[in-house]
């Protein structure tokens, strides 16, 4: 008999075990596939390395305005690959240590609730006091003709590929398509992006995400937005364009970006009566399910879909089921889309706020404003724009796009995060010469 | 001779004194024994004596500083006489003066503290406790710009002390600037945290609590009042409500009478069962029974502002059809708030009907000096042994709260037995 059972080795199931382990208690964690979940083996981390090496090939080509020559330069993609199959095997034996030394016992396989304190893996059944589901997502399949076919990729088999393609469509302008276009882009491929919605990055500020759009524009990608795509055949793809007209365009690669969906089934939610629904099973801000005894956090929940947030959502549950109270929190989590350049959010947009009808202050300044952003980027661009209740100065929201804005989102998030006032904020003191400098500036402005 | 005076060690716990006052200044004569300054522990004041004849050469401290023990005070001596080779380390007048500041200037109005200042005044109004506080804990609210509404103190005479208010500060729950621009802004005050380490947001803030209406704290009075001198007991029982419905059908089929509802027909047959049972129908005052002929019905009334007790005169003289008119009328002008306070008085005995929101049996609370209330209660289903048969019958419950003091057990429950008899037979009693 456990004290938690977790199912799934995502950032928030790990985390969720180590943390029960440290608070004293008997863990068990299952994952029928590696450790670390989408996460580590097919989401953020490889995502961040490959776009690593495009952005590094990219600045190559740029090196002599920096006053350094280069010779030829290659994209050299198995190297590439291999890069990143280091890089997450490193990670993957952290979280392995990490469960050793706080004592989580790991068992393989896949786990399937058979009551709600108990669970069958194979012949084997465990029961525990509580069970955590953190089983996260999976690429989504929207009912296009053809999109299950071999020759589309997503996001789990993007990363198998052994050659630049010459020519790259991705259905899906949101994070995930965003940031593979910017990949494929800077390593050489032409990409265009096909878009159901008007807007790129949707659930983004929209001045912020307009800028993404023309700055990629700019670097050559060739977006479609309210484009519908109809379906799939080979190497075509046929779509209805904005105007409604229908039109096809062929590639040597299609990826499917989207979006994620919940992994609800296999897991015998049903039998054991957990509340759930194709978006996600549904929990309370303690990360409760309507099971006592079961909970959830992450992908699973459909709530965030962020991996920090899981990892939140997880100990979150956590405290909880062992007598600590605690709540999750969604109005500080900060998301970043690691684009070149990066876009780095947290808080309300614009236009949440306005539709709430909050009267609010902006302040929007360019990223040249700090210098170390001029010195680090040549030719770079980008802004920080903050939003601020009118009344009280309340940072309601910060919106940033240019590199290295992920770095410094956190301060921000703290902000937001404590209901700090423009008139509080204005106290911190920000390293200079540093990017974030760009943050403070953004601040002062808001009158 | 100069010689130095330094704070004296008053207990194992005492570190430090706050110079509270000074008695005598620089360059003026003191005899031995006369008070030079008083100084302030956490616990008590203590009075420093001249130990010698003499001028005070210096006194080292303003008035609100915090002094170590052992720390020369001021100097005795010769007129003229230097002091200055007493002076004590890190006590340049200039420093003490500044210190002095903190403790005696009004706060900034900027509220420094990231505290919960309950009250929406100023940060710098006096507080409730303010007149409690020790010297020491006025400069700690001072210097922490912290001016919580309440605390215990723990001081002789409930004295707030500076430990009191320091431990207040450091355990209330941290507000976070918005919530706090907020609560000096409107009339919210901070409810359980719940941000980051319990901090308040602006999502935790409640409406503070209200005082309640005038006439709130009337009926609260007078139902204390009733509890507090009266020996109240209930009686609860059951009739047959049969002839009730009838007649009440009978009413809504004849267009164009009176609207009588079966509370009007309990109250017309408690009227006169009270007629019948006179020994109810009065008033138990300073020990003396006050027996009346007349009937004068209390009903309770639920208005916007609480609770009313409209009072039908005379209603022994009113046919159901007028008593149900006049029951309307008081009625409206009780939740309108255009009654007369004369119709809110003078009742014999009061019904309370709670029937009509499905209440099947509650305790009325007697409205002194009326020694008897009648609850209504709701109609149901009833099994009836009828022949060997069991049947259903539509039952009204009554429940009869009486004074104990003149009113027994069995004089209750007659008469309850006769409110019954005549419900059973209101059809004959009243003719629609």
């Amino acid at each position: 008999m456990y004290d938690l059972i977790v199912i799934g080795a995502c950032p928030g199931g790990y985390e969720a075990a180590a943390h029960a382990a440290r608070m004293g208690k008997r863990v068990a964690l299952i994952e029928r596939g590696c450790l670390g979940g989408t996460c580590l083996n097919v989401g953020c981390i490889p995502a961040k390395t490959f776009l690593r090496s495009s952005k590094l090939f990219h600045e190559c080509g740029q090196a002599a305005s920096y006053g350094v020559r280069l010779g030829s330069i290659e994209f050299d993609m198995p190297a590439v690959v291999a890069r990143k199959n280091r890089v997450v095997d490193t990670l993957t034996k952290g979280v392995e240590g990490m469960l050793k030394r706080t004592g989580v016992e790991s068992i393989t396989g896949h786990a399937r609730l058979i009551a709600r304190n108990a669970v069958q893996v194979g012949a084997e059944r465990y029961e525990a006091a509580n069970i955590l589901l953190a089983t996260g997502s999976r690429p989504a399949k929207p009912p296009i003709p053809g999109l299950a076919s071999e020759g589309v990729l997503d996001s789990d088999t993007v990363f198998a590929l052994t050659r630049v393609p010459e020519r790259v469509v991705i259905i899906g302008g949101g994070v995930i398509g965003l940031e593979f276009a910017c990949f494929f882009s800077e390593i050489g491929s032409k990409v265009i992006v096909f878009e159901m919605l008007p807007n790129i990055a949707a659930g983004s500020d929209l001045e912020i995400s307009s800028r993404l759009l023309h700055i990629m524009k700019r670097a050559g990608i060739e977006f479609n937005l309210s484009a519908k795509v109809l379906g799939i055949d080979g190497n075509t793809i046929r779509y209805a364009a904005s105007g409604g007209s229908e039109s096809s365009v062929s590639a040597d690669c299609i990826l499917n970006a989207t979006g994620r969906s919940p992994v609800v089934d296999g897991l015998g939610l049903e039998e054991v009566g957990v509340d759930f629904s194709p978006k996600g099973v549904k929990t309370s801000d303690l990360g409760k399910t309507n099971v006592a005894g079961v909970w959830a956090c992450g992908d699973v929940t459909g709530r965030r879909m962020l991996a920090h947030a899981a990892t939140r959502e997880g100990i979150v549950a956590v405290n909880n089921m062992f007598g600590k109270k605690d709540r999750i929190r969604y109005q500080g989590i900060p998301s970043v889309i690691y684009t070149h350049p990066e876009v780095s959010s947290v808080g309300k947009t614009e236009e949440e706020i306005k539709a709430l009808g909050i009267e609010y202050k902006k302040s929007v300044v360019p990223m040249a404003v700090a210098g170390r952003f001029l010195v680090e980027h040549d030719g770079g661009t980008g802004m920080v724009k903050v939003l601020a209740g009118a009344r009280f100065g309340e940072i309601l929201g910060v919106h940033a796009i240019g590199d290295a804005s992920s770095e410094f989102i956190v301060a921000a998030a703290a902000m937001v995060e404590t209901e700090m006032c423009v008139s509080d904020a204005s106290e911190i003191v920000y390293p200079h010469p540093t990017v974030s400098e760009a943050l403070r500036e953004a601040i002062l402005g808001v009158h | 001779m100069a010689i130095p005076v330094e704070v004296p060690k008053f207990g194992n716990s005492v570190e430090e004194c706050l110079i509270a006052k000074w008695l005598k200044r620089k360059g003026e004569w003191v005899s031995t024994g006369e008070i030079v300054v008083e100084i302030e522990t956490d616990k008590a004041t203590f009075e420093i004596p001249a130990p010698v004849d003499g001028t005070v050469l210096e006194t080292f401290f303003e008035e609100g500083a915090l002094v170590p023990v052992f720390t020369n005070l001021f100097v005795l001596g010769e007129a003229g006489e230097s002091a200055a080779a007493f002076r004590p380390q890190g006590a340049a007048p200039a420093q003490a003066a500044a210190v002095a500041e903190v403790s005696a200037s009004v706060p900034p109005v900027t509220q420094i503290a990231d505290r919960p200042a309950a009250s929406p005044a100023p940060a710098h109004a006096p507080t409730a406790s303010a007149g409690a506080l020790s010297p020491r804990a006025r400069r700690f609210a001072a210097q922490h710009n912290f001016h919580p509404p309440a605390v215990a103190g723990s001081g002789p005479g409930g004295r707030v002390l500076e430990e009191d208010l320091r431990k207040e500060f450091y355990s209330s729950p941290r507000v976070s600037s918005l919530a706090k621009k907020r609560m000096q802004d409107c009339t919210e005050v901070a409810g359980a945290g719940s941000g980051v380490a319990g901090m308040v947001l602006s999502g935790d803030l409640v409406a503070p609590a209200t005082r309640i209406s005038g006439i709130r704290e009337k009926i609260a009075r007078r139902m204390r009042e009733s509890l507090a001198n009266t020996a109240q007991y209930t009686l609860t029982a059951s009739a047959n409500a049969s002839g009730l419905l009838l007649l009440r059908a009978k009413v809504k089929a004849s267009k164009g009478v009176v609207d009588i509802n079966i509370n009007d027909l309990v109250t017309f047959c408690t009227i006169r069962a009270l007629l019948e049972v006179p020994e109810l129908n009065v008033e138990f005052i300073d020990g003396k029974i006050c027996r009346h002929t007349e009937v004068h019905i209390g009903f309770a009334c639920d208005t916007p502002r609480g609770l009313m007790v409209p009072v039908v005169r005379n209603a022994h003289t009113l046919t159901a059809g007028e008593l149900s008119l006049k029951v309307k009328e008081l009625t409206g002008q009780a939740v309108k708030g255009a009654i007369s306070v004369d119709d809110l008085s003078g009742a014999t005995f009061t019904l309370s009907n709670l029937g009509s929101l499905g209440i099947e049996s509650f305790t009325p609370l007697l409205n002194p000096p009326q020694v008897a209330i009648l609850g209504v209660n709701a109609i149901q289903l009833k099994p009836v042994r009828r022949d060997g048969r069991i049947e259903f019958i539509d039952s009204i419950g009554l429940s009869l709260t009486l004074d104990h003091q003149v009113i027994d057990g069995a004089p209750g429950a007659r008469f309850l037995k006769v409110v019954r008899e005549k419900i059973e037979s209101v059809e004959s009693l009243c003719t629609i």
